[in-house]
């Protein structure tokens, strides 16, 4: 059995919700940690971490600190919990099956997370960064290591959204619901037909777009009735219960960046 | 037979070397089916049947079809027997898959940029231009045609190469600080993060000699020539036809 580890986690949306779904699923005993991504507290935690905290092309995701390492990347730890956990397998057995479900969680994080995000944080983070003051803003910023990532809270607080980005990444959001359509046409209850990451992960960063962007899922009933008993799994229920205000699915911190080479 | 494995690739090099190396590792003999991106071999219809991305490489297993090389190595190493390429512990096992995403999403595309700006687009830009902008246009991912384009017209804004550059820069010291703390990239054992590594970094003392070297990354450049001396890799580069990829014997050891 692993050591006793330590969650910092942000609201439960986008990576924090993967991340304490899969814990929970897996039964690993852990400290949980609230820190408030969208205030940049992953930069002033007091663990000590190195670059994979740092340079996590992930954006502002969950920490989970085992044996003094700090780890980063909702998909990898939803890995590393399924590797030591108990609970039952979230990844199928069969290496194809696999395959399938580390191809599709590496879609929805190269195409879906960063079009979330970005609309995500257009919606809910903009407004409350742009009140914040040189000095307090600042004070966020001064402490971020990686560059691109200090590019991209700049780029929110100034309200910079390029009118093709933000329609590109509603395209992707469509892109994926129908695509989550396509996959549950055959009556299948989960993504990889048992529960795995891919749901979480999928679930993650798509609940708060059928939110907020209703109309990209008006044609995918399926989508909405698969997203409905995700939400009623009972990691992902109380995953949602740590929500420390509101409605989880509108909270949103910086993420990864939209893809700038091809 | 039910149980072949055939493989699509270019170059032993970036994405295509990938699953070659992991194949040659894990001792599993492969059909090669060379495409050569230069002729735009990848979106043409019989390997659009197979991907209809038309993005390299593709591999199919029996009637299985499997595409993404990183997702690929990870299945190749699944499905066969020989050497384990995936550390048993699992928190050595995060840290390979928190590298190869890295090199995949942050480093790769950085170098990508750099390496279709000196090679890719000079081999093709003098062909006949209706002939190229008609092989823009077959390509399905919209995603790769911006790339076709900046890289046949040389497009590429000096902003942008500026932060492919600043990106390899501070990707060769963190490649050098981890090749530092472990024998291999992210864990103490041989694994699919070196693989990748390998296929991105094997000619770095030639692309990027102010930035490595013996003397400024030591760590990089032994971890390199260990992965050069291994039989496999030797057997996969042998593989190649290009200029680019003969450019891996800057790793041979000199003569004592």
């Amino acid at each position: 059995m692993m050591a006793i580890a330590t969650l910092y986690h942000g609201e439960p949306n986008g990576p924090s919700l993967t991340v304490i779904a899969a814990l929970l699923e897996k039964q690993v005993e852990a400290d949980f940690v609230r820190i408030d991504l969208a205030a940049g507290e992953r930069h002033s935690m007091q663990c000590e971490h190195g670059a994979e905290i740092d340079m996590s092309i992930e954006g502002e995701g969950p920490v989970l600190v085992v044996d003094g390492e700090a780890m980063a990347d909702s998909v990898f730890l939803a890995v590393y919990l399924d590797d030591v956990g108990t609970g039952p397998a979230l990844r199928p057995a069969d290496p194809y099956k696999r395959w399938e479900t580390m191809m599709w969680c590496r879609q929805i994080i190269e195409r879906v997370a960063p079009a979330a995000a970005f609309l995500g944080t257009r919606a809910h983070l903009a407004g409350k960064l742009g009140a914040l003051n040189e000095g307090q803003f600042e004070a966020i910023t001064s402490r971020i290591r990686s560059a691109d990532l200090r590019v991209r809270w700049e780029k929110i607080r100034a309200g910079d959204y390029p009118a093709d980005q933000v329609a590109d990444s509603q395209t992707k959001i469509a892109q994926a619901a129908q695509k989550v359509e396509a996959r549950l046409a055959d009556g299948r209850e989960w993504l990889m037909e048992e529960f795995t990451i891919a749901d979480l992960e999928t679930y993650a960063w798509l609940a708060g777009m059928a939110v907020d962007l209703p109309d990209l899922f008006a044609d995918t009933p399926l989508t909405i009735a698969w997203l409905a008993r995700v939400k009623a799994r009972p990691s992902v229920e109380r995953a949602l219960s740590l929500a420390s205000h509101g409605d989880p699915r509108t909270s949103w911190a910086p993420g990864p960046e939209i893809n700038r080479w091809g | 037979m039910a149980d072949t494995v055939t493989l699509y690739h270019w170059e032993p090099n970036a994405n295509s070397g990938k699953p070659m190396l992991t194949l040659a590792e894990k001792g599993v003999a492969f059909e090669s089916h060379y495409l050569d991106l230069l002729q735009f071999d990848q979106h043409r219809p019989e390997y659009l049947a197979i991907n209809p991305q038309g993005t390299i490489p593709a591999m199919t297993h029996g009637s299985l079809v499997l595409t993404e090389s990183t997702a690929m190595m990870e299945y190749v190493d699944e499905a066969f027997a020989g050497p384990r390429l995936m550390p048993a512990d699992a928190r050595d096992a995060w840290r390979v898959r928190w590298w190869m995403k890295f090199m995949d999403q942050w480093l790769a595309p950085s170098f990508s940029m750099i390496g279709w700006s000196i090679f890719i687009g000079p081999s093709v830009r003098q062909r006949d231009p209706a002939e190229l902008e008609a092989a823009i246009e077959r390509i399905p991912l919209p995603e790769r045609r911006v790339a076709w384009r900046k890289a046949i017209y040389n497009q590429f804004s000096a902003e942008e190469m500026a932060e492919s550059n600043r990106r390899v820069a501070i990707g060769i010291t963190m490649l050098e600080d981890a090749l530092s703390k472990r024998a291999w990239l992210g864990s103490d054992e041989y694994s699919l993060a070196d693989i990748n590594g390998f296929n991105l970094a094997y000619a770095l003392p030639l692309s990027q000699p102010h930035l490595s070297s013996d003397e400024k990354t030591p760590h990089i450049m032994e971890w390199l020539r260990k992965i050069y001396e291994r039989p496999a890799t030797k057997a996969i580069w042998a593989m190649g036809r290009t200029d680019m990829v003969k450019r891996v014997t800057i790793l041979e050891r000199e003569p004592a």
